[in-house]
């Protein structure tokens, strides 16, 4: 069996390699610690650039031009360099507001910050073909004599991201405030009150404001303003003055419009608040009412345009649970 | 001898070039983190005075509402604390309830029929001239929106709590009062059981609460479009009439109220050139 001999020019190689691998990591970190640190300083970005120390490699000086250097030459072997930009051309990130000294020197050739970067977020939530369902609590705003609460479950499906249509149900639960009773006691006259019972409707919600905001200086959220229009019913109901008369019910046609704020939260959560008026004309207990059966009273009841407010608030499920972009970042 | 060297120092080659990369890499942290959450961001209210012509009305009063015209004005010390005052001069107009009350009571009631006149009714009822407060605000929301795509807006949301004031009137009384509303057994006086001649106690100068929130909507450096909701608490009896069901008038009928207004108006920054966050 022949012995295999290592020559000495392997060993040493073998050393110097080790040697060098060795030194790279400190190589790095040494780099590393004499850059500059990074800042967000808007003064930082202000400043203009140090001249070229001219002890560094290559290092041109000021007002100095290589030889045969021609504007926008290509380097040997590289892409030609780009242009730079036009002078006094606004850049995103500029402050439109500074003074023009302020702005050339924000926006010189030399753009070394974190500013400079200009990113185009995408939309955080998409609703596109989504489902909404929106369970919401909402009390009356403009009746002084009998306040509503009502319980409302909506589901909407978004054929746009801005467009949607979607069906509503509610439930009321009155609340005789105090002038019922004070109007009664004080001026001996017994207001004329109908409770509202049930409704729903048919609606359209289109979403033409959107934007975001910042809390505490420290967490964004995002939100939309939406518009609502709709049309169904509302089923109200007469509170006799004399509760030896028998009430009696009206189905009313209901228009609604209004105006919601949305806040997202996540991809399939997002809070809602915002203000509906339902529309519609209600039948009222007449003043003279003599009859004691319901039916006979509707024939004589009066009627009064009713503009219902109502604020709403509410949390939206969204389904399904998330959505995927269709355009590349 | 020569084979184990060799070995060696390809062992430690190797090594070394296998724990070169991640000495090399220090840990990767976001260049966002504990930033702000807004860079380059308008500062819109710091350091500067809010001066606005305001309308208010009154939200769902009982009786009488009130539309008032004043003017607010606010100095912000931060971006997100500010002083301010507000200060109205309204007139009144009846709710529909009131319309549909004053105009069944009769003129003239018989000896211990319990109704008040009109003229009773009405003049029991207060109104609100003169309103304000005085307040610290705190604006903890700013951001920007778009409307259509196409205008590009910055707004604010803001609260303030302070002290409200109110200066009540009311037009009580040309009829014949009650000298001693609730009776004065000490003078021989009894009670005469009816509220509605007793003179109105819910006028003069009311000290209370104030709690506010509204929206700025910038449509320029210096001018927002100020949309406001304002409560003033104070005590107060809007019917002047007996609350307690003692069959008189005192002031043990006023209690403490909310009084909700809604109202709009223009502000003024000075000075009128905003600054920017880094």
């Amino acid at each position: 069996m022949k012995r295999r001999f290592v020559p000495p020019w392997f060993l040493a190689a073998s050393f110097a390699l080790a040697a060098a691998l060795l030194a790279v990591p400190g190589l790095a970190q040494a780099q590393e610690e004499d850059q500059p640190d990074m800042t967000f300083d808007e003064d930082e970005a202000k400043k203009q650039p140090p001249p070229n120390d001219p002890k560094q490699p290559g290092a041109q000086q000021p007002g100095a031009q290589q030889p045969g250097a021609q504007p926008g030459a290509q380097p040997a072997g590289g892409e030609p360099e780009p242009e730079p930009e036009p002078e006094g051309e606004v850049k995103l990130g500029a402050d439109p507001t500074s003074d023009a000294a302020t702005r050339h020197t924000e926006l010189g050739e030399n753009r070394i910050s974190w500013q400079d970067i200009v990113v185009v977020v995408r939309k955080p939530f998409l609703k596109q073909h989504r489902l909404e369902i929106l369970p919401m609590w909402g009390v009356t705003m403009n009746d002084n004599i009998i306040r509503h609460f009502q319980f409302t479950g909506t589901l909407n499906y978004f054929l746009t991201d801005v467009l949607a249509v979607g069906v509503e149900g509610q439930y009321y639960i009155k609340d005789l405030r105090e002038p019922y009773d004070l109007v009664a006691r004080q001026a001996r006259r017994l207001p004329t009150v109908n409770k509202y019972n049930y409704g729903a409707a048919l609606n359209f919600h289109y979403v033409p404001i959107y934007g975001k905001f910042a809390i505490l200086d420290s967490h964004i959220i995002h939100w939309e303003t939406f518009f609502t229009a709709g049309v169904g019913f509302t089923q109200s109901e007469v509170i006799p003055r004399d509760p030896a008369y028998e009430p009696f019910t009206n189905f009313l046609i209901t228009p609604n419009v209004g105006a919601s704020m949305r806040f997202f939260v996540n991809k399939f959560l997002t809070v809602n608040a915002g203000i509906r008026d339902y529309v519609f004309v209600d039948q009222f207990e007449a003043v003279g009412r003599t009859e004691v059966s319901g039916d006979a009273a509707k024939e004589d009841a009066d009627s009064s345009l009713i503009n219902n407010v109502v604020f709403q608030a509410g949390i939206s499920f969204w389904f399904p649970t998330s959505f995927d972009y269709t355009t590349f970042r | 001898m020569y084979r184990l060297v060799a070995s060696l120092a390809a062992l430690l080659a190797a090594s070394v070039a296998a724990s070169a990369p991640a000495q090399a890499e220090p840990e990767r942290k976001s260049p966002l983190a504990g930033q702000p959450a807004v860079r380059h961001r308008l500062l819109l209210v710091k350091h500067r005075f809010e001066l606005t012509p305001a309308f208010e009305g009154s939200v769902n009063a009982d009786f009488k509402h009130t539309l008032s015209g004043g003017l607010k004005l606010e100095f912000h010390i931060t971006d997100m604390w500010s002083i301010g005052a507000v200060g109205f001069y309204g007139t009144d107009l009846d709710t529909g309830l009131n319309g549909r009350i004053s105009k069944d009571l009769p003129d003239e009631v018989d000896q211990g029929d319990p109704t008040p006149t009109q003229q009773q009714w009405d003049e029991h009822l207060n109104t609100m001239p003169i309103h304000g407060a005085g307040y610290i605000t705190i604006t903890p929301w700013y951001g920007k929106l778009a409307a259509f795509s196409k205008f590009f807006v910055n707004f604010d949301f803001y609260f303030s709590a302070g002290v409200g004031y109110a200066q009540l009137k009311n037009e009580c009384c040309s009829f014949d009062e009650d000298p001693a509303p609730g009776g004065d057994l000490d003078n021989g006086i009894l009670p005469d059981n009816n509220p509605n001649n007793d003179p109105a106690l819910n006028d003069g100068s009311r000290v209370g609460g104030y709690l506010g929130g509204g929206i700025h909507l910038f449509v320029s450096n210096w001018a927002a479009l100020d949309l406001t909701v304002r409560d003033y608490l104070f005590q107060d009896n809007p019917s002047g009439l007996d609350f307690d069901a003692d069959l008189a008038v005192s002031d043990d009928d006023n209690r403490f109220l909310n009084h909700l207004f809604m109202g709009v108006g223009v502000s003024f920054f000075l000075p009128a050139t905003a600054k920017r966050t880094p």
